[in-house]
């Protein structure tokens, strides 16, 4: 096995614990704690896949900002943090799901090349121009949900509301 | 040049879209279920990054990785109104168990 076969092998592994972890836990700030190592394992999945941008973008939103909201939202939640929420079973049905989701993906293996393939690297400048040229309406579609889900969150947590 | 086998990551993303289905099924806390949302779409976007890693050509690579940019930036906007309903629900129920909130069942 190569380095970069070696350390996806660790991220992957890493990832998918500290996924089944975060929804396990019974303690919602211990949830929150597994969730950011798993966003930050995400980022060094993308920085393997030579994608620096993504990754630093990962860093910033989702281990940094989205990770300090629900902190906040568990926070302002609960009379006392690390209280203990009652143990919820796993159930079999929605594990029989979830196995078959992973199953129904796994029959699309034969469509991929078995061997490693390598891995196309692009530069931040080009992506950017990209991103604003021919996928800008995405962006600006981007813009415009954003503004109207911050409108709606103001307008759900404003004062006074019943 | 980094060389990698595309079938690993087709699992990886396969397993997270696994775990994030169960826990929307499972769990009841409000931000639990944020928390199960927010792990399969990651499994998503990383499927985007992965595949503009391992595209043919390069203007069909960099087009998935600015979708995967605007599907970072759709997460984020669903993360902070899912937290402005977990306030005003526990503002309005004084609990954040989505299954004690069934005003709207018939």
């Amino acid at each position: 096995m190569s380095l970069p076969e070696v350390a996806f092998a660790i991220l992957a592994a890493v990832a998918v614990v500290t996924a089944i972890a975060a929804l396990l836990v019974r303690e919602l700030v211990h949830t929150i704690l597994w969730i950011a190592i798993f966003f930050v394992d995400l980022a060094a999945i993308y920085f393997l896949l030579e994608a620096p941008f993504l990754g630093v973008l990962q860093l910033g939103v989702y281990a940094g900002a989205v990770t300090i909201l629900l902190l906040f939202g568990v926070m302002v939640t609960r009379k006392r943090i690390f209280s203990r929420d009652a143990a919820t079973g796993i159930g079999p049905v929605p594990a029989l799901l979830a196995v078959l989701t992973v199953v129904f993906v796994a029959t699309a293996f034969g469509e991929f090349p078995a061997g490693a393939v390598s891995i196309r690297a692009y530069d931040p400048t080009a992506l950017s121009v990209n991103l604003f040229g021919p996928n800008a309406p995405w962006l600006l579609l981007l813009g415009l949900i954003m503004l109207t889900g911050v409108s709606g969150a103001i307008y759900l947590v404003r004062e006074g509301r019943e | 040049m980094t060389t990698l086998a595309p079938t690993g990551f087709v699992a990886l993303s396969g397993a997270l879209l696994g775990i994030g289905i169960f826990g929307i099924l499972t769990r009841r806390n409000f931000v639990l279920l944020l928390i199960a949302i927010e792990i399969a779409t990651n499994a998503a976007i990383l499927n985007f990054v992965y595949f503009a890693a391992f595209a043919p050509s390069a203007p069909l690579g960099i087009s998935g990785q600015s979708i995967a940019v605007v599907l970072v930036g759709f997460a984020a906007t669903e993360v902070a109104v899912g937290l402005a309903i977990v306030l005003a629900l526990h503002r309005a129920k004084g609990t954040i168990n989505v299954a004690e909130v069934t005003e709207l069942r018939s």
